[in-house]
């Protein structure tokens, strides 16, 4: 009697490691990709604007993605990027305006000594430096305090 | 034969459960389930079981319970619902307003006019006066003096509310103005006096540096180059002026927000000056 019971345990424990494998789904090597996704690959170069203003920011940001940006690799450490800060600064604005506050950007990404504890991070890490707060419109203002991570877009 | 009495022994523990004739449903029992979630901290659950209650023995406690439960979710206009219906002969009426009032303010952080302090014994009241006291924060001007904004307030609470009523009449705001006039006559001395010195001291550089190629590019006759770090170093100079006005606008929206931020965290660990109500004893 008792061998029997052992008997049937063994081929109950023996049952489940078979099942594992039984369905549709068996056990190998997963397909993991570890590169890092690039966003610029998904870049939109195309030079559809509704205004003068946004077509000239837009060819602008084309020809610094083209001969700047895509060969330097993805360097830059905001969030928007700085060309893509110009163009969304466009739509906000005015070219003269997004003019100024891109410059004011570019200066402001050289400045390598303060600038990591000044900005809340988006999750992949880069600063977070939204156009609408720049725009001079105190209402439109939304302060993030450095310690504060963003959503990635 | 062993094996066999234990099993006719056990057979009755689960026919007993059925067997029995409690009442799980009944309103004392409701109640007590209610009130047992409510001090566990489930309160959106404790609420759903007070609401059973409705058409059997609801009392003002159970209705305070529910509007004390929807603002601990964060509920507040549900909260206020309740208030509403609670009679102003009730016990614990006077509770009710003063959490309504805590709830307002949560709602929209505004002035909070008196009214109905009648009803409050001397500790209400006192809570009733810090709660004002602190609203006025929200308003665009304080017009009181500090003894009298701080007075309705406990020793060890007056240092926090004269430190926000000292913001308050003098909040420390960088003139725009001033940061982009400074940053036209020595560029980067805007963001400097903003306080962003790294930023001040690059705009500095970099508008001196196109300056300085842009004059030894004339002074050599080469034109071309000379205009365009003219126009480059013209940008950055511009723009070192309009990011100064913007860095400012900046300066002011954090002192806001760490304002508004201390203020909130300050009225939440003294519970909006509300007592601690304990029904879980």
């Amino acid at each position: 009697m008792q061998s029997n019971f052992r008997i049937l345990i063994f081929f109950i424990f023996l049952t489940m490691p078979a099942l594992g494998q039984l369905d549709d789904f068996k056990w190998q090597k997963a397909d993991i990709s570890y590169e890092k996704q690039i966003h610029y690959n998904k870049r939109n170069y195309s030079f559809e604007s509704d205004n003068a203003g946004e077509f000239l920011s837009k060819s602008l940001a084309n020809a610094y993605w083209f001969f700047i940006s895509d060969v330097d690799g993805d360097n830059c450490p905001f969030r928007p990027t700085c060309s893509a800060f110009l163009i969304q600064s466009a739509k906000e604005t005015n070219i003269l305006q997004a003019s100024l506050m891109f410059f004011d950007r570019f200066t402001r990404d050289m400045n390598i000594a303060t600038r990591h504890d000044h900005y809340p991070r988006v999750s992949a890490g880069y600063l977070y430096d939204p156009p609408q707060n720049y725009t001079l419109n105190q209402g439109k203002i939304k302060y993030l305090p450095p310690e504060f991570i963003v959503e990635d877009e | 034969m062993r094996n066999l009495l234990i099993v006719i022994f056990l057979i009755p523990f689960s026919v007993y459960p059925q067997l029995s004739s409690f009442d799980f449903h009944s309103p004392e029992n409701i109640k007590l389930f209610a009130d047992h979630l409510f001090c566990e901290g489930d309160y959106l659950r404790a609420i759903e079981q007070y609401g059973l209650l409705k058409d059997h023995s609801v009392n003002d406690t159970t209705d305070f319970k529910m509007m004390l439960g929807y603002s601990k979710l964060g509920l507040y206009k549900e909260s206020n619902k309740y208030f509403n219906g609670i009679d102003d002969k009730s016990n614990f009426y006077s509770d009710a307003y003063l959490l309504s009032l805590k709830n307002e303010l949560l709602l929209e952080p505004k002035l909070i006019i008196a009214s109905n302090v009648q009803s409050l014994d001397s500790i209400q009241l006192k809570s009733y006066r810090r709660i004002t006291t602190i609203s006025m924060l929200y308003e665009a001007e304080l017009n009181i003096i500090r003894e009298d904004f701080i007075s309705p307030f406990d020793e060890d609470e007056r240092n926090a509310v004269a430190s926000f009523y000292d913001f308050k009449v003098d909040p420390n705001y960088k003139s725009p103005a001033l940061a982009g006039t400074l940053s036209a006559i020595i560029p980067g001395s805007g963001k400097m006096y903003v306080g962003e010195w790294g930023d001040g001291v690059t705009a500095l550089v970099v508008t001196s540096l196109f300056a300085f190629l842009a004059y030894d590019n004339f002074r050599t006759d080469h034109t071309t180059r000379a205009w365009i770090f003219s126009g480059l170093g013209a940008f950055f100079y511009t723009g070192n002026i309009y990011g100064s006005i913007a860095s400012a606008q900046i300066f002011n929206a954090k002192i806001e927000f760490e304002f508004n931020d201390g203020l909130n965290l300050f009225l939440e660990q003294n519970n909006y000056f509300l007592p601690v109500y304990d029904f879980c004893k």
